[in-house]
Order: structure tokens, then sequence, then C-alpha cells
């Protein structure tokens, strides 16, 4: 498999991953992935035909606690750490339509 | 008599807090104990070493926090690591990087630089670490102490600020076996609020502790053995077989081939997760916001992220979010699951030749501080660390030993490794090794 990324999917991947990111970490990002995929690509190695993914070591169901009434967090508790409040509400940027 | 402020000249701390006058009767009765900075409490602020987190208050404890100081703990503040615990040297935390009070151009390893180094310079008796990769037991090993990262399961997540869920761990340090323990009895045992926590009660952990195993079987694998390591490391981890082997130990050779495959299945699995799991910093609820006019929410998001967070967390999530992306997931993630599962049958055919697995915990030990500047360089401190994650057992790093290097004596580590739920007996395998052995008393020259 291809180890090394172009720019432009490094582009993509900061796009995806939700990072503004300049010019001179796209270039540093395409160099670190790249040598860090060449070492990942010793997993074309392992023959893992037919053998089932693991995704947690413990390998629980699901687990169901009681429908009753706990006792959450206060209003005030979870605002507490926001960067921005207005009155009860968190306070972002105009999300749907025209200017902000 | 000097403060702890002014004993920590490693920066090992990132809030030391008061002392109260009262504390709780029990089991932990008086203990001072150190906190990771990625564990959440009540008290001061949680930060996990990033500047995403710089202001942040828990508005409640985790559950180990309650726990141990129901049990009389007392908790003396909140230590540096590596930005949300990803990195093997805690030089990549937003409030300077740790020293390692053996030598201090040297590093303490990491995430849980700031908890090891708190315990071997004897700032408190012991503390509270994460491990997923081996961020308990490298430091541990390269702070001459006693890093213990108990199975997957048996201590709850509660509280844990989340990097790779299905590997992180709260673990502990400490001089001594028996404080790691007592500690752990303490903490574990099911919590309703971790649905990943084994629905057992707590294991006895120090009943037997000081009771020798009879025919007690080592293995050793050869993948663990060899050039990789520096000479003293190899000398140390072959003495601290004889020692076993003086116990009356069998020691038996098992087979461990992925071992070489770990780190890169670790570094598809963990990324992954972090990917997902650091996409709830957003700059809305919690955490950095960027002062920037943006235009909508997505740039919003995307210039608080890069403000908040440093390169390595950067890298990481966009390593996590590349293998899980669509063309790739197969590839890598998937790929990087089975293997895994392959990697668990490889100990548990092991567990049955062997109750312990021996080796040592790193191949060498302190590196100088900026020494490992490539990514993949750092990455591969975790080599014998790793697998114990991704399997979900159960490890303890012990002091076995010393390489002097340029007139300065850097702690060597030795790796433990049990079956799951085997902690009972992985620590007394560690027990039996303190008790014939003084490395644990060896103290860096700042205590003297």
């Amino acid at each position: 498999m291809e180890t090394s990324l172009t720019t432009k999917e490094v582009q993509h991947v900061a796009k995806l991953s939700r990072l503004a990111l300049t010019n001179v970490e796209i270039e540093q990002a395409k160099e670190d992935l790249s040598t860090i995929f060449e070492h990942i690509a010793r997993l074309n190695d392992v023959d893992t035909e037919g053998v089932d993914p693991l995704d947690h070591p413990t390998e629980l169901l699901n687990r169901y606690r009681d429908d009753s009434i706990g006792k959450p967090l206060s209003q005030e508790q979870v605002l507490s750490n926001a960067p921005a409040v207005k009155d009860v509400f968190f306070d972002v940027p105009k999300v749907l339509g025209g200017d902000a | 008599m000097t403060t702890m402020q002014e004993n920590d000249v490693f920066n090992a701390f990132h809030e030391i807090w008061d002392v109260p006058e009262q504390t709780k009767t029990g089991p932990l009765e008086g203990m001072t104990v150190a906190v990771k900075d990625n564990i959440v409490t009540k008290t001061g602020t949680t930060t996990c070493g990033s500047k995403m987190l710089k202001e942040y208050k828990s508005p409640f404890n985790a559950t180990v926090i309650d726990r141990i100081q129901d049990a009389g703990a007392i908790l003396v503040g909140k230590t540096n690591c590596d930005e949300f615990a990803m990195g093997s040297s805690t030089e990549h935390c937003a409030w300077g990087p740790v020293l390692n009070p053996w030598d201090t151009t040297r590093v303490p390893g990491g995430s849980s630089g700031g908890s090891a180094v708190a315990v071997a310079a004897r700032l408190c008796d012991a503390a509270l670490g994460s491990d997923t990769g081996g961020s308990i037991r490298q430091p541990a090993a390269l702070c001459g102490i006693v890093g213990y990262k108990p199975t997957y399961g048996l201590v709850s997540r509660y509280g844990l600020v989340a990097f790779a869920s299905s590997l992180d761990q709260i673990g502990t340090f400490s001089v001594n076996v028996e404080d790691s323990a007592h500690l752990v009895e303490t903490m574990a045992g099911f919590d309703e609020l971790d649905s990943t926590c084994r629905d057992e009660p707590a294991p006895e952990l120090t009943k037997h502790l000081h009771k020798s195993i009879d025919n007690l079987r080592i293995g050793v694998p050869s993948q663990y053995m060899g050039n990789q390591n520096t000479n003293d490391v190899e000398a140390a981890i072959n003495a601290a077989i004889e020692t076993y082997r003086a116990l009356g130990a069998t020691i038996v050779e098992i087979d461990l081939p992925l071992t070489d495959v770990g780190i890169s299945t670790y570094y598809v699995l963990a990324p992954a997760e972090c990917s997902s799991n650091l996409a709830r910093y957003d700059g809305i609820r919690y955490g950095h916001r960027t002062d920037k006019q943006c235009k909508d929410l997505f740039e919003l998001y995307s210039e608080s992220r890069a403000e908040g967070f440093g390169s390595e967390v950067k890298r990481r999530i966009m390593l996590g979010t590349y293998v899980l992306s669509s063309g790739y997931y197969d590839a890598y993630y998937n790929n990087a699951l089975k293997t895994r599962r392959l990697i668990c049958r490889e100990y548990e055919t092991a567990f049955k030749k062997c109750d312990v697995i021996l080796g040592p915990t790193t191949p060498s030990p302190a590196f100088s501080i900026g020494e490992k500047n490539d990514p993949l360089s750092m990455y591969l401190c975790d080599v014998y660390t790793a697998n114990t994650n991704i399997a979900g057992i159960c490890g303890i790093s012990l002091p076995c030993g010393f390489s002097e290097v340029d007139g300065k004596l850097l702690p060597i580590g030795l790796h433990l490794q049990g079956a799951w739920y085997d902690d009972a007996n992985l620590l007394r395998a560690a027990q039996m090794f303190q008790n014939s052995t003084e490395f644990h008393t060896v103290t860096p020259e700042c205590v003297k």
C-alpha cells in the first residue's frame, strides 16, 4: 500500500479533523505522517485471513442501568466552564444562513 | 522545613494543594497521593497538560478520587503529563517539560512523567496515573519506582479524561508494591458510571501479597531479549531472571512473535479512538475558544482546536481521522482490530505455559531532553508495553538495576505482565522480587 501522503490528502484530513493548520504545519504533517505510515505498513505482513476484528478487550455486551431518575449536574455547573454564555445558553456564532 | 513547592524543582506538579487538617480513617490513612492532571478533581483545575483545558474546573470527582479519599488518602496536587496523555517523555506538556530527578538533563518518561517524578523524588508516597500504551510503566522504569497498570476493567475510568477508551486504564506509582496494591484494591470494583468496568467485587490484592507463589512459572519471550536492548538493560533483566530462579521459579521459554507489530497496531487503534474522543473539544461547552471573529461554526471549531492543541495531539488526531476515513478503514483500522485479536490469542497461549511474563519495560534507560525529536522514535519507546493494553491484561514495572551514564545512575525497569484479572498473582510475583532485592530503596541524590 502507498504510505506517503500528498499535500492535498493532508489538507483533507486536517479539514475532517477540524484543525486550521498553516502551510508549514501541513508540510510537516505530510512528512511525519508518511514516516509513521511506513512503519504501520508492517501490519500488512500479518496474516489476518478469517480473523474476526476485536474492538474491545472485554467483549462486554451492552449494559443497561435501571430507568430511574438520577441526580444530574445543575445548569449552573454545566455552564460554568463554557467560554461564552448568554442567559442559560451556550453562546455560538450564527449556525444557519446569512452573515453572522 | 522546606515546602513541596520548593522541593519540586522538576516541574512534576502543575498544582500543589494545601493539605487538609483532617482526613478520613481507612486503609490509606495518611498516604499522600499526587494525581495525574487528566483525572478530574473538584479541587483545582484539570488541564490534561493542554492549553485547551487551561482553566477547566471539573464539577465532579473521578470515581477513583472519591474512593481513595474515603479510604483516608491525602491528595497533594495535580501532576504534569504529556498533553492528553500522548507521549513517552512528558516533554509535550503545555506547562513545560518534567525533569528526571536522577539526571535533570533527561526525561522522566511519559506520559505520566509528573506522577512518576513526584514519587521518585519522594515528594509524596504514591501517585495516580493512566496507562494507554505504557504511560505508567515506562516512566516508572525511567524513574526507578513501581508503576502498576491493572487489568482493563478492574478500575473505573469514570472521570479519566478519555484518550483511547478501549486501552486507557488508571493505575498507580509507589516505592513499594504494597502501596500500589493497597491503592488499587481501594479503587477497584464495579462502578455503575463506567459501563466497561467489570461487574465483580474488588479483588483481594493485599491479603496474600507477602505469600510467595509456589512453583512460579516465569515466561521469557525471545522477542523481549537481544540487540534492541542496551547491554546494561539486558544484564539487569538476566540478573532478575536469576533472582527468580534462586527463589524457586521455573523459567519457561515462550513465543510472542507479534511483539514486533504491537506499535503498528497501537498507532492505528489509539489515534483512531483519540480522534473520536477529542472531537468533543469544540470551544463551545468548555475548553479554549478562539478570539478570532469566525464566520461560521466550522471556522470556530477549526481555529479553536488549532490554537488549543499542541503538535503531538494534532498529529494523532489526523492519524486517527485518516485511518478511519473512507477508503482506508478496512486497510488500517479493521486490519489492526484483527491483529488485536491475534495478539490476545498469543497471550492466551503464553499464559497456559506460565504465570507471569518477564522482560524489560523499556529497551534503554532515560534519554536526553530533545533527543527523540521525530515522532516515530518516541513511539518505539513503548515496544514492550503497548501490547499489554491492546490485550487488556495487567502489567507492572519494578526497579531492577542501574545503568551508569555520564557519571549518573539511571534506573532500569523490570516488566512483569499477568493474565486477565490475575492481578493478585502479578503483584505477589512482584513482591517476591522486592523481598529479595534492594533496588527500590535507592533514591536519587536530591533525596539525600
